[in-house]
């Protein structure tokens, strides 16, 4: 929707910078120079403010991960036909948004975690393009807490049920992971032998 | 005074020429659903549309 309303402001700017290009004549008289400063200043600039919140808002969706061919098979283990795997259960059911699969696992809930997040993408793309992809992917440091906490702390089926509610303190502080119990994750390696959920 | 409306004239021109070509690869970037597209919006549509924007300044300061 924002895209076709940014869309339509670069047609009018391109109609309106055409006009100057054709008639130069109009800047000589007020009008003109308001005319000329709303086509050469004004619309450029906005359009391209809301043409880089749109694409930063792309850049979250699970499509575009997915996009690059290196990412296909970790896209693929969101599929795994077993609730026990963490990413495939969080996918499937709706426990995470489906449009923003991999953004909301793995950005960093801190004050600057999605500029972060959009400076590792830019690392990625360079990588991707110009150098050379690691045969096995692996995260920059280990899985932070924080992350699963960001919606499970609070949540009665998580703070009140056994071992969560023993360990609280430790998982709060990172000396044990999630990952420790939970660690079925993507299994990249194998997800083509394994049984896929075939859902929307 | 003529020669500097005519400077002034033709600097707009030029600013106009990179501000289009900025927007309109804005345009095909904004549909073309791909990692790359990102870059092409920063580096290509971002320096266009930035310099038009820095001639037609400097094109209205200097006049």
């Amino acid at each position: 929707m924002i895209d076709h309303a940014v869309t339509i402001l670069i047609v009018l700017s391109v109609i309106l910078i055409g006009l100057l290009i054709v008639r130069p004549s109009l800047t000589a008289v007020p009008g003109g120079k308001i005319l000329a400063f709303i086509a050469l200043f004004i619309l450029p600039i906005t359009a391209l403010a809301l043409g880089a919140a749109v694409h930063l808002e792309d850049a979250k969706s699970t499509g575009f991960c997915l996009s690059c061919h290196t990412m296909e098979p970790y896209g693929k283990s969101l599929r795994i036909d077993d609730p026990t795997y963490i990413p495939a259960s969080h996918f499937q059911n709706n426990r995470i948004p489906t449009s923003a699969g991999c953004y909301t696992c793995h950005t960093t809930y801190t004050m600057f975690g999605g500029v972060k997040a959009k400076l590792g993408g830019l690392r990625h793309l360079y990588i991707y393009y110009l150098g050379t992809v690691p045969t096995k992917l692996a995260l920059y440091d280990s899985y932070n807490n924080r992350e699963c906490l960001h919606c499970h702390a609070g949540m009665r089926v998580f703070e009140e049920s056994s071992p969560h509610k023993e360990m609280r303190a430790q998982l709060g502080t990172n000396e044990m992971s999630c990952l420790t119990c939970h660690n079925k994750i993507h299994d990249a390696q194998h997800v083509d032998q394994m049984k896929l959920w075939k859902g929307p | 005074m003529a020669e500097n409306t005519s400077r002034l004239q033709e600097r707009l021109k030029i600013a106009a020429y990179l501000l289009i070509a900025g927007l309109i690869i804005e345009v095909i970037t904004l549909y073309w659903f791909s990692p790359l597209s990102f870059m092409l919006f920063m580096g290509v549509s971002g320096t266009l549309v930035g310099l038009g924007i820095i001639v037609y300044l400097v094109a209205i300061v200097t006049a």
